[in-house]
């Protein structure tokens, strides 16, 4: 994503530009809120498409234009933005447990898609024996060191990140092809 | 595939399997932003993980319901044994009293801190401060605490003008409050204050987290009224505000919140 782009088609008004480069930030700030905030999707969109604007305002004032600060910027706000709607939706009492503050662990979860869960798992059970057991293997035992892997399967380190990047490789490349039909 | 690209995964690995640090993961995401396809990536992970797991505990179920009949006084016995344990905790149950620290931060997450926003400015004097503060930032995520520390130091003393110096000053009190010096961040919030001309969000954030270092000194009183301006601010620290300055309030015995305002000046 290259944000210098970005910032030229907001300065120029390239709406073809725009739409398709918002659209790629709106996702991102989306996953973001749902996974970072534990955010509704409506939720998440909602702060998303008004961190866009803000940031449209900031670029055509000339007060943002590098790409770690857009970065940096998007992400904040779309935080701030979302925690300050649910402030307002949700006033607090007392009586509620004080641990509405604390920090919620992240909601990976929410990536979860259900059509796509049933496509990848046709595309895990088609996988070679030796392959799904390598990666079963590897999701199935978090804690364990690739070190650990690697000696299970008598591999080295190296060749044990290429195996797996390998086949996620092909989980997704099989993925794509049963979502093109 | 590339050591960057091999490092990158190692990363989403990591974060799938829950082992990251809060700054790794403010840095990961930075990552997606760059390289939103990687975010493709981590969600094939969780799905891969989430299957997995699914069908294992699929195996482990159906390779264990064997069903065995416990005869029935047994039931009657349970259900005995539960009543006397609820009469036994209701006999000498103790309220417990809710500890201050439940409503404090204890660390500050790296996303609070204040970076350069890239202004274009003729001067090279703001670009200079700028990069400083974005290094500042990069040191910070990075675990150079001491590192950043000094970036900021270098902005105080040599761009003390505004926005910078208040943004410096934020960040160092930030700092120091990760590093348990929290008479320090003190004073770092108060320059901030001091400084801030336009920027409600470092007005909040100062008074917020200079509320909680006060707390943390054990002066509850003047943390009060800190945590009272974060409150009034009505940001994104209304909530844990409002739950701290209840608490403030219920133990310094200022029942009635509703006439707080009449007695700051008490």
């Amino acid at each position: 994503m290259d944000y210098s782009r970005f910032v030229y088609a907001v300065q120029n008004n390239d709406k073809e530009e725009l739409a398709t480069l918002t659209s790629v930030i709106s996702a991102v700030l989306i996953k973001f809120l749902k996974v970072r905030l534990g955010a509704t999707h409506q939720d998440a969109e909602d702060s998303a498409q008004n961190t866009l604007m803000l940031v449209f305002e900031k670029i055509k004032e000339d007060k943002l234009n590098s790409p770690d600060s857009i970065i940096y910027y998007l992400f904040t706000t779309a935080k701030h933005d979302y925690l300050k709607v649910q402030a307002k939706i949700k006033e607090p009492t007392f009586d509620e447990a004080p641990d509405s503050h604390s920090e919620e662990g992240d909601q990976l979860s929410s990536l979860l898609n259900e059509e796509r869960m049933t496509i990848l798992k046709a595309c895990l059970n088609s996988l070679k024996p030796d392959l799904k057991s390598y990666i079963s293997y590897w999701f199935h035992n978090p804690g364990d060191e690739t070190s650990v892997v690697a000696d299970h399967f008598g591999i080295s380190v190296s060749n044990a990140w290429t195996k797996k990047h390998r086949i996620l490789k092909m989980l997704k490349e099989c993925c794509e092809k049963k979502l093109a039909f | 595939m590339k050591e960057n690209e091999l490092n990158i995964h190692k990363q989403i690995d990591a974060y799938v399997k829950g082992q990251l640090s809060e700054a790794e993961i403010t840095a990961l995401w930075v990552e997606f932003a760059k390289n939103p396809e990687l975010l493709d990536d981590l969600e094939l992970e969780v799905s891969i993980k989430e299957l997995i797991e699914k069908e294992a505990s699929g195996v482990a179920a159906s390779s264990s319901t064997k069903t065995f009949q416990l005869p029935k006084w047994t039931w009657h016995a349970a259900a005995a044994a539960v009543l006397l344990l609820v009469a036994f905790i209701q006999l000498f149950q103790i309220d417990s009293a809710t500890e201050m620290d439940q409503f404090l931060a204890t660390n500050i997450s790296p996303d609070q801190i204040e970076t350069g926003d890239g202004v274009r400015a003729k001067e090279m004097v703001v670009d200079t401060a700028d990069s400083l503060l974005n290094l500042g930032f990069s040191a910070l995520i990075s675990g150079n605490t001491n590192q950043a520390l000094s970036l900021y130091n270098e902005v105080i003393e040599n761009f003390d003008v505004e926005p910078y110096g208040s943004k410096a000053f934020t960040n160092k009190g930030i700092v120091l409050y990760n590093k348990g010096d929290y008479s320090g961040s003190i004073l770092a919030f108060d320059n901030a204050l001091e400084r801030v001309e336009e920027s409600r969000m470092i007005k909040e954030k100062a008074h917020w987290y200079k509320g909680n270092a006060l707390v943390n000194i054990g002066e509850f009183e003047q943390a009060r009224l800190a945590v009272f301006e974060a409150y009034t601010l009505d940001g994104v620290f209304r909530k844990p505000a409002f739950l701290l300055l209840q608490k403030l309030n219920y133990d310094l015995g200022y029942v009635d919140y509703e006439d707080f305002e009449s007695q700051r000046g008490n």
